[in-house]
This record gives structure tokens, sequence and C-alpha cells, in this order.
């Protein structure tokens, strides 16, 4: 298994990741500890160098970080066929106990790097480093992450076994299981939680907008917007998928991003990535606006960080709308799946 | 205007070519003075010179440019500083080879998007000013050495900078060049900017316009 091209790429993206976080790490913890730009001892001026190196290594590997979710998710459906039992990521995941552990920690990361990518952005801006505590504080909280997804990936990749049989993704998703999160979630009645998705939209959407309009509610629109992150996920398998498949019964995460729903998966799951980063960015640099040397460009920011999580949001639900509207399903109050 | 406290500049730290280039340098220069940076070869005047002019960082220690500290600025910053705040004479003029002298006179203000028009009008004016007008469509092969050193002080005061920086700028120049630079840098100071020149040519730090002598011996100020 480990000599399947998806998984040298998957691993080695790891590895380079959490080589790089550690070093970066290094000079991060010495930033904390020693960063005082009031003085002109030669550590301080060394820092200050040094934060230019690690600032851009960083990015590149938050970026590979933000990529790695979605090459893992594709790795997973590739290998689908190697495995009997599997029909989809769901079931290769499941060969394994490390595979939704390792899904887990990456959608984790991926919120966290994107968070600091925008903290970076900004302090980048700034004459004075005005955010460097914060982005190194964010790092050394991310850091041990970053290296416990490498290791729960390397087990997850090397612990494969070809002999396995799994289960697919009717059973995991399925009403009709008694346990598991995938199956409470795919018994929830899909019309309530339809509307209770577009009311939960529509709410995140009005605060999203006063926001950019009058700057009111920031910190509200950051917490909606991830909790409407959650509530779309969980919106995913509870009844889009439904109206995506024009299957009453199968409620996979997964499928929808296979060749024959066109890959629309991908699309959605960007879309609301997207749209948390930056709903959660906005409630991140709030409390930076009276920073000094941020205040021609934060305020101006933040909002265009809103309307990216607005019009991220919008899209996500406009193409929920047409894959409902579109779809030959009809699902009526009396037959609930 | 310029205060320098405890900087230090190490080059190659750490290896056994360490070589400490500045040691503990505290100054403090006026604004609308001609200060002059004396010392031998080798005793750092070229040095300080560059971590002034924002084109290098000290190993330690601090620079203020009119009260705003300016050697933690990221580089960026830096680089806004420099284009506006300083104009640099070097010692060999440093034109640029196949363009006229008007373009290389020019070429500074570029970034800063000037309209080509009003920054010809400019530079037509600062290149009559020091006589060498009827050299701008000329390429710059074909100028003497004291038409390069005044085409390089034009291209110098492009960005109408406050600050102006010579490094040993009558190096390569005759004794009536070189009165004839020294006339140039009290004009400069007629019009309130701040000169800093480095120099150990007797012709510079004797002038009656020099209003500062700063001795400089193996990394150190001299008192």
């Amino acid at each position: 298994m480990i000599l399947h091209p998806a998984v040298i790429a998957n691993l080695l993206a790891a590895y380079i990741s959490s080589g790089m976080v550690l070093y970066a790490l290094f000079y991060g913890v010495q930033i904390l500890r020693h960063w005082d730009i009031q003085s002109g001892h030669e550590l301080q001026l060394v820092l200050e160098r040094k934060t230019y190196l690690i600032s851009t290594l960083l990015s590149y590997v938050f970026g590979l970080q933000l990529l790695s979710l979605f090459l893992f998710i594709f790795t997973a459906d590739s290998l689908a066929p190697l495995f009997v039992g599997a029909m989809c990521a769901v079931g290769t995941l499941n060969v394994d106990p490390f595979g939704y552990p390792t899904l887990t920690l990456k959608i984790c990361n991926f919120i966290l790097a994107g968070l600091w990518l925008i903290l970076n952005y900004v302090d980048n801006q700034g004459y004075d480093y005005p955010l460097i505590k914060k982005k190194y504080q964010l790092l050394a909280f991310v850091a041990p992450l970053i290296i416990l997804e490498m290791i729960l990936e390397s087990a997850y990749f090397l612990g494969m076994k070809a002999d396995v049989i799994t289960s697919c993704c009717g059973s995991l998703f399925s009403s009709e299981r008694v346990t598991g999160i995938g199956s409470e979630i795919a018994s929830l009645p899909a019309l309530p939680m339809m509307w209770f998705f577009y009311g939960a939209m529509s709410c995140t959407l009005l605060c999203g907008i006063v926001f950019y309009l009058k700057g009111l509610g920031g910190y509200l629109y950051a917490a909606l917007s991830l909790l409407m992150f959650i509530i779309s996920l969980v919106s995913i398998v509870s009844f889009i998928s439904l109206y995506i498949y024009e299957l009453p019964t199968h409620h996979c995460p997964f499928c929808i991003i296979m060749e024959e729903y066109c890959y629309i998966g991908y699309l959605l799951y960007l879309l609301l990535f997207g749209a948390v980063v930056s709903g959660l960015g906005v409630g991140a640099l709030i409390p930076s606006r009276q920073v000094e040397s941020l205040k021609f460009m934060l305020n101006g920011f933040i909002r265009k960080l809103a309307l990216a999580s607005i019009i991220l949001y919008a899209a996500f639900t406009a193409l929920v709308t047409y894959e409902i509207v579109s779809s030959s399903l009809v699902i009526s109050y009396e037959v609930v799946y | 205007m310029i205060e320098l406290m405890n900087v230090k500049k190490v080059f190659n730290a750490g290896n056994p070519s360490e070589f400490s280039a500045l040691n503990s340098v505290n100054l403090f220069i006026e604004e609308n003075q001609v200060t002059v940076l004396k010392g031998p070869s080798g005793s750092g005047k070229t040095t300080l010179l560059s971590i002034v002019g924002c084109m290098s960082r000290p190993t330690a220690g601090r620079v203020k440019l009119k009260g705003r500290e300016i050697t933690s600025l990221p580089e960026r910053f830096l680089t806004d500083i420099r284009r506006k705040t300083f104009g640099f004479i070097f010692q060999q003029p440093n034109l640029i080879k196949g363009i006229s002298v008007l373009d290389n006179v020019m070429l500074p203000a570029y970034p800063l998007g000037e309209k080509r028009s009003h920054l010809k009008v400019k530079a037509m004016k600062g290149l009559s000013q020091l006589n060498i007008g009827n050299k701008a469509a000329s390429k710059v092969e074909w100028l003497s050495g004291g038409e390069a050193q005044r085409a390089s002080i034009v291209r110098a005061l492009i960005n109408d900078p406050h600050i102006i920086i010579a490094d040993e700028p009558t190096a390569h120049l005759d004794t009536k060049l070189s009165y004839r630079f020294m006339e140039i840098i009290e004009k400069f100071k007629a019009e309130g900017k701040t000169v800093i020149i480095t120099s150990h040519d007797p012709l510079v730090y004797e002038s009656s316009m020099v209003d500062r002598v700063v001795n400089l011996r193996d990394g150190q100020i001299e008192n």
C-alpha cells in the first residue's frame, strides 16, 4: 500500500510539514520568550530577521496543509477498489482504527492553518510586527496537532492490510443502524433538518451582512460561521446527499466526491471550508482593531473577510438548493428516512 | 534627526573570519547640517553609512530617524524609507550603461508612479542646474568622469530626499571637480537638506561648509 503514489504524496506532505513546523516552532518559542521590539539586543535583531524566514516557510507549510486535506480524501477514495467491502472513502478510512481520527485532525488543522495564514497576512501589513505573539502562540498550539496528524496518518497508511474486509458507506451512514455518529446523523429527519439548515443559514448570512454593513456583531458572526459549518456537515449527511444521489436511503458524505456525481463534493467542501476559515478570521482579528500600525487597513480587511465568508456560504447554499431543485427525489413529510 | 544607539555590526559572525566593523557606536546627526564621517580605510565609515541609509541592518543596536525606530522595520517599509528619504551618491557613479543620462536619472522615481512628463521636467531641471542639461539624451558611456558624477547626483535628488548620503564622493575626482562637488553640497545645505559624507579627503572634511567631522577608527568613534 505504501508504494501507491497517492499514499507516498500524503506521507511526504505530512513529513515535510512536520519537519518544517518543528523547525519553525524552535524559533517560534524563542520569539515568544525573548521578543522585545524596544530592545536593540543582538538576539532581538536575529529574531527579527528569522521571523521573515519562518513566516515564509510556514506560509508554504500551511498552504500545503490546506491542500493535504483534499489530497487525503482523494487518496482514501482512490484506494477503495483495493479493499473488499469498500465502495468509497468511507470503507478505506475504516480499514484500520486511524483513518477517521486522521481525517478529524486534518479538518481541525485545516481551519487552524487557515487562521494562521490570515494572522500572518495581517501581521505582515504592520511595521511593528503587531500580531507576532498571537501568530506564534497559534503556531505553538497547531504544531503538536500537525505532529500528531503525521503520526496518525503514518499509522493509518502503514497499517493498511489488503486482506481486511471493511464496511461500505451504506452500512456506516445508515438510518437503520443503531450505533455510531454517522448513523445518528443519518437518522435525523430530512425535512425538518432541511428547514433548520435554511433557517440557520439565513440567520448566519443576515448577521454577516449586518456586520459587513454596520460593523456590528463580529464575534457573533464568527461563532455562527463555525456553528453553520457543523450544521452544514450534518446537513450533507442528513439530507443534501439524498438529493444528490436521488436515493432516500444513501447518506454518504464521501460518494459525492466521485466522478459519477461530477465531483460536486469537492466544490461543496471547498466552499464550506473557505467560509468557516474566513468567518473565524473575522473573530480572530477583531481584538486587534485598535493596534496603531494596523488601523489603516484592518477594518477594511475584516470586512473583506466577512464578505468572502458570506459569499462562500451563499454559494454553498445556492449549490445545495440547485441540487435539491434539480433532483428527481421528492421527500414528503409522511415518509421520513 | 538620526540617532544611532549602541550600533554594532559583525560580519561572518561565528566563523574564523569574523570581523567586527562597528563596536557600540552612539551618534546623533543633526538636521540640515553637513556631517563628515572621517577615518582610515577599514574604520567602518561605509558600514555606518549603509546602516544609516537603511541599506543594511546592524547586528545589535537601534537607529532612529526623526524619532522613529527604523532598524526593526520589515523590508518593504525600509524600501519605502530608502526611496523617499535618502538620496545616495556612491564612490563610482554606478550609472546603467546602454540607456541615456535622462533615463538613468529618472529610474529611481519610476516605482513611485509619478507622471513621466512631470518626472522629465524635474530631471531636466536637475541636469541643467548641474550644467549637464545638454547631455540628457547622451548615453552614459559618452560622459566624462565629472559629468557621470554629476548625473549620479541628479539621480540621487530625483525623489527630493531630505537626506543625502555620499560615500567617498571625491575619490575619483580631480581637485577642480572635487571643489565643484563641494559647491553642490553647499547648495544642498542651503536648501535645508541634511548631508552625510564619508571621506578621508582633506578637501572634503576641511571644507568650511562642513558642520561636524566624526572620526572613526577600528569601528569606534574617536573623541
